[in-house]
């Protein structure tokens, strides 16, 4: 199979997670986003890890997959100790901070 | 299998002795801070942590001349790393004694901040040293994830979540984008080593693939992002506000250098011979970011605020040694690098000092009259400002001079005209500060002791239109812990008055300001170092 089809479901992923992102009120389903754009680069770096022939992609994949969950645990500590506050759970009402 | 040895990675102990004794120290901290004593953890943990940061400097200034691999070309330590580390651990010892006695370690824990806070350092060290995309997308994370958590720890303050919430969401946001421009830029080049991606973009002349172009392109924004280079900044202004003050100053100082210096490293090493496809991307950013930051900043009235538009302004004065490419801009934005960190330094400490003197939190009036009541905070602020601003004889104005020479040195004389531009703008909101400080009389509720709502309704958190003070309050007293937060804020620990740890950083930071304006030659000395990682430039 050619590479450019993982790319393009990985570039795929990517743009449904960055719209997401942006487009998402709920932090839970940013944090998703989020994951679904790392994990969009991973599948690209498995797909150039087998194309290139050489394992430094596999690696590079597993460390991010590490770090994806770090990131996720913060977040949700974050979103806990915010609903804890009663704070509002909407990434639209977080507007203390403007000007 | 046969008698075959595994070989692992030849480690060099030596070289590596900095970052781990940051990370030691971050596991000591943290158990420290379990102790059952008042004291131990109030003073003891910041006393191990402030050992920790001193111990990282010695031993970093132990290895300055050492130039080698570390870990199978995963780490290397060379003129630019160590002096980097230099960087990270001052600007560390200078948020221990700032956050010292400060609200947000008691609120968290203090075992745990200093630990996150050493854990960053380790973060930015690891991407001082990278020399492998891995590894500085390791060290990228290492640094942001506890700053996510730091931005937060003021935990009863609705704006402090608030802001570790947008730091955590930008932050990741920046992260993944920048991910997928190294894994496009694996896919180009087949290597994730600097010098291996360096190799065969200069064997294959890469500089017009589409893979490696959108690669360069990504990580552009992703690291745009963690720089705060507009229009990536959006972020800055909230976060900085929102955090506690401390963690703004280490924020604004230290990240900053970690994301140039791997600016530095990536773009004037491993992707140096596509330079004629992102050196003018960067500059077209750098113009952007020095008018969008200059001309933010005028209208601010929170200092934490205007010093956010006034880093991203900065920013994009550095972009611009980036951007020519040669070894006079690496050691101008390494100097420059120097001197922000110690004029920034300076004026949040002044800032932390007067939210502890008075109710009035960050906004302008809080150093109003100082200049008569507090001098030796007003000098120090008013050092700060003119540097920032950059008029000569201090260290502000040799750092854009060096900069301006790069950038003609290097055929981009038009962008050392915005970075002129850039400051002539930026000395209407400086010298605002400077009026406010020596030619207004000290406003009379200045000394005043803490409000229960206080004089900035916003902060008594709940409500979206935060400004319309009367219905704010009655929010505020709707929901209880949301009043004790803006109570907690007034009343800073000590009772309204500054501690001396936050006025000798103060003043030691100015001194240093002043010092290299007058007397740049040690630290030209020093910089110096940082050419010989970049050989292929001149």
């Amino acid at each position: 199979m050619a590479i450019e089809w993982y790319l393009i479901v990985s570039a795929l992923i990517f743009s449904i997670g960055a719209g997401g992102v942006i487009t998402r009120r709920n932090p839970l389903v940013v944090l998703l986003c989020l994951e679904l754009m790392l994990n969009a680069a991973n599948l690209a770096l498995i797909a150039f890890s087998r194309m290139h022939g050489n394992g430094d992609g596999q690696i590079f994949a597993i460390i991010v997959m590490v770090v994806a969950a770090c990131e996720v645990c913060i977040g949700l500590g974050v979103i806990v100790a915010m609903y804890r506050r009663r704070l509002p759970i909407d990434v639209d009402e977080l507007r203390e901070l403007q000007g | 299998m046969n008698g075959r040895k595994l070989e692992g990675p030849a480690i060099d102990f030596a070289g590596l002795s900095p970052l781990l004794a940051l990370l030691g120290g971050a596991v000591v901290v943290l158990m420290v801070g379990l102790l059952r004593g008042r004291a131990a953890r109030e003073h003891g943990v910041p006393a191990l942590s402030f050992a920790t940061l001193a111990a990282s400097l010695g031993l970093t200034i132990w290895q300055l001349d050492s130039s080698e691999e570390l870990v199978a070309g995963a780490l290397a330590i060379d003129g630019l790393g160590t002096v980097l580390n230099i960087l990270f651990v001052s600007a560390g010892m200078a948020t221990v004694l700032l956050s010292w006695r400060a609200l947000a370690p008691r609120e968290s824990a203090h075992g745990e901040f200093h630990a996150l806070l050493l854990t960053s350092i380790a973060g930015m060290v690891v991407l001082a040293w990278s020399t492998n995309l891995v590894t500085v997308f390791l060290g990228l994370e290492l640094l942001s994830i506890p700053l996510y958590v730091l931005c937060a720890t003021e935990m009863r303050r609705a704006t402090s979540l608030e802001s570790g919430l947008k730091y955590l969401i930008v932050g990741s946001l920046g992260s993944a984008v920048f991910l997928y421009g190294l894994a496009l830029i694996y896919g180009a080049t087949g290597s994730t080593d600097f010098a291996g991606i360096a190799e065969a973009n200069s064997a294959v002349g890469l500089s017009s693939d589409p893979l490696m172009l959108t690669g360069i392109a990504l990580s552009v924004v992703g690291l745009g992002f963690k720089a705060s280079v507009a229009p990536f900044h959006q972020w800055t202004p909230d976060v900085y506000e929102g955090a506690p003050t401390p963690v703004t100053a280490f924020m604004a100082v230290a990240t900053k250098a970690a994301a140039f210096g791997i600016f530095l490293r990536l773009f004037d090493v491993a992707l140096i011979d596509s330079a004629t496809a992102w050196a003018p991307a960067l500059a077209a950013l750098a113009t952007v970011t020095i008018i969008a930051g200059n001309v933010g900043a005028l209208g601010q009235s929170s200092l934490k605020r205007m010093l956010a538009y006034s880093s991203v302004a900065q920013a994009g004065y550095m972009l611009a040694g980036v951007v020519v490419t040669s070894g006079l801009g690496v050691r101008a934005t390494v100097f420059y690098l120097a001197v922000y960190l110690v004029m920034n330094l300076a004026a949040f400490a002044v800032i932390i000092a007067r939210e502890r003197e008075t109710s009035l939190g960050d906004d302008l009036a809080a150093v109003e009259g100082i200049g008569a009541t507090r001098p030796v905070l007003a000098w120090p602020m008013t050092i700060a400002m003119l540097s920032l601003a950059g008029i000569p004889a201090t260290g502000g104005f040799i750092g854009k001079f060096f900069l301006i020479d790069a950038t003609v040195d290097g055929g981009y004389a038009w962008l050392g005209f915005v970075i002129v531009i850039g400051s002539m703008i930026s000395l209407a909101y400086y010298l605002r500060v400077i009026a406010a400080i020596w030619m207004r009389d000290a406003p009379a509720v200045a000394q005043s002791t803490p409000v229960p709502a206080g004089p900035r309704p916003a902060l008594a958190g709940g409500s979206p239109e935060g400004d319309a003070g009367p219905g704010s309050v009655a929010l505020g007293a709707e929901s209880p812990p949301a009043q004790a937060g803006a109570v907690v804020y007034g009343g800073e620990p000590g009772g309204g008055k500054a501690h001396w740890e936050v006025a000798l950083v103060a003043v030691l930071c100015a001194a240093l300001t002043v010092a290299a304006g007058v007397v740049p030659q040690p630290l030209f000395d020093l910089v110096q170092r940082c050419g010989d990682a970049f050989t292929n430039l001149v």
